[in-house]
């Protein structure tokens, strides 16, 4: 049986159950450590490790969350935090072997992919680093800019305006598969 | 600029700018390129490394386990106590209510003691 977000953290707190908490682990596992690979730049040990951290966190702290923003949002502003004090503490230190190496994997994949993944993925990559995280949160994960904005500690106004800018960028660089789609 | 096939090309004509639908569109396709990650080990990796269940919080749900005990049993003795004839053979007998309270007060407390003793040697 499957219960939401609320019940499991009511099951983990009242009772102690972990098996509840791995539930939510498993429900978010995947899209956090998806967004986390792109905020590492590709590091996706680090990326993993930054998720791990972010649940263990998330469980200790989780008697004094009180439910006023959802689960999800509260985790990525963990995670989203942990991976920032990461970048600042280590700045220099760029695991360059294993962003190499989920590079060459992701050249793999792509050649793999449709064309339109692909050029997705360049449009992205046009984007500046706060546009994409923006534009990540509110049109990939389903955030509302107020809560992107909790997540990426900027005020509401500047996330409003990276979304803004970084769908314009987006219009004009996708525009040609836009009006393919469109033409059928 | 447009990129079609991984080639950056010169840009058409203006292209819908206000089309609304626009948002919704890049939702589904960020969406639906986006991999699913297997779990690989990655949940029992971190419940591994969660803390155990504090002992506080046992503490606590066996403390409202017994005081739950105590209460039902206390409401069974209620229930089943003759009151009226204890206090008929009482005054039958002329014993004295104080002195009953009494000895049960202090018979009591020898229980409380002799359970305290007893939950500290354990």
């Amino acid at each position: 049986m499957d219960l939401n977000d609320e019940d499991l953290i009511k099951r983990v707190v009242d009772d102690g159950d972990q098996r509840a908490y791995a539930q939510l682990v498993r429900r978010y596992q995947s899209q956090l450590r998806f967004s986390l690979r792109q905020l590492c730049n590709g590091d996706q040990g680090l990326a993993d490790d930054m998720a791990q951290e972010a649940f263990i966190k998330a469980y200790k702290a989780l008697p004094a969350f009180r439910g006023d923003a959802r689960f999800s949002t509260w985790l990525y502003r963990i995670a989203y935090n942990l991976v920032m004090s990461h970048k600042r503490k280590n700045a220099p230190d760029v695991d360059q072997e294993a962003v190499d190496r989920a590079q060459a994997q992701e050249s793999v994949e792509e050649a793999q992919q449709l064309g339109m993944a692909r050029d997705l993925n360049s449009a992205m990559g046009e984007l500046s680093d706060a546009q994409r995280q923006a534009v990540h949160l509110c049109m990939q994960r389903g955030f509302s800019h107020e809560e992107a904005a909790t997540i990426m500690k900027l005020p509401l106004g500047t996330v409003k305006s990276h979304v803004n800018r970084a769908r314009a960028k987006l219009q004009t660089l996708l525009q040609a598969w836009r009006e393919e789609v469109a033409s059928g | 600029m447009v990129i079609t096939d991984g080639v950056v090309r010169p840009a058409p004509e203006p292209f819908g700018r206000d089309e609304p639908d626009f948002d919704t569109w890049l939702s589904q396709q960020l969406q639906f390129n986006e991999p699913h990650l297997d779990n690989d080990g990655f949940c029992e990796r971190v419940m591994a490394q969660l803390p155990p269940v504090p002992a506080k919080r046992a503490e606590r749900r066996a403390t409202r386990y017994q005081y739950a005990a105590v209460v039902a049993a206390s409401a069974i003795v209620c229930w089943q106590f003759p009151l009226e004839e204890v206090l008929t053979v009482m005054a039958e007998q002329s014993i004295s209510l104080y002195s009953l309270v009494g000895i049960g007060i202090l018979s009591s407390m020898v229980a409380m003691t002799g359970g305290i003793l007893a939950a500290r040697r354990g």
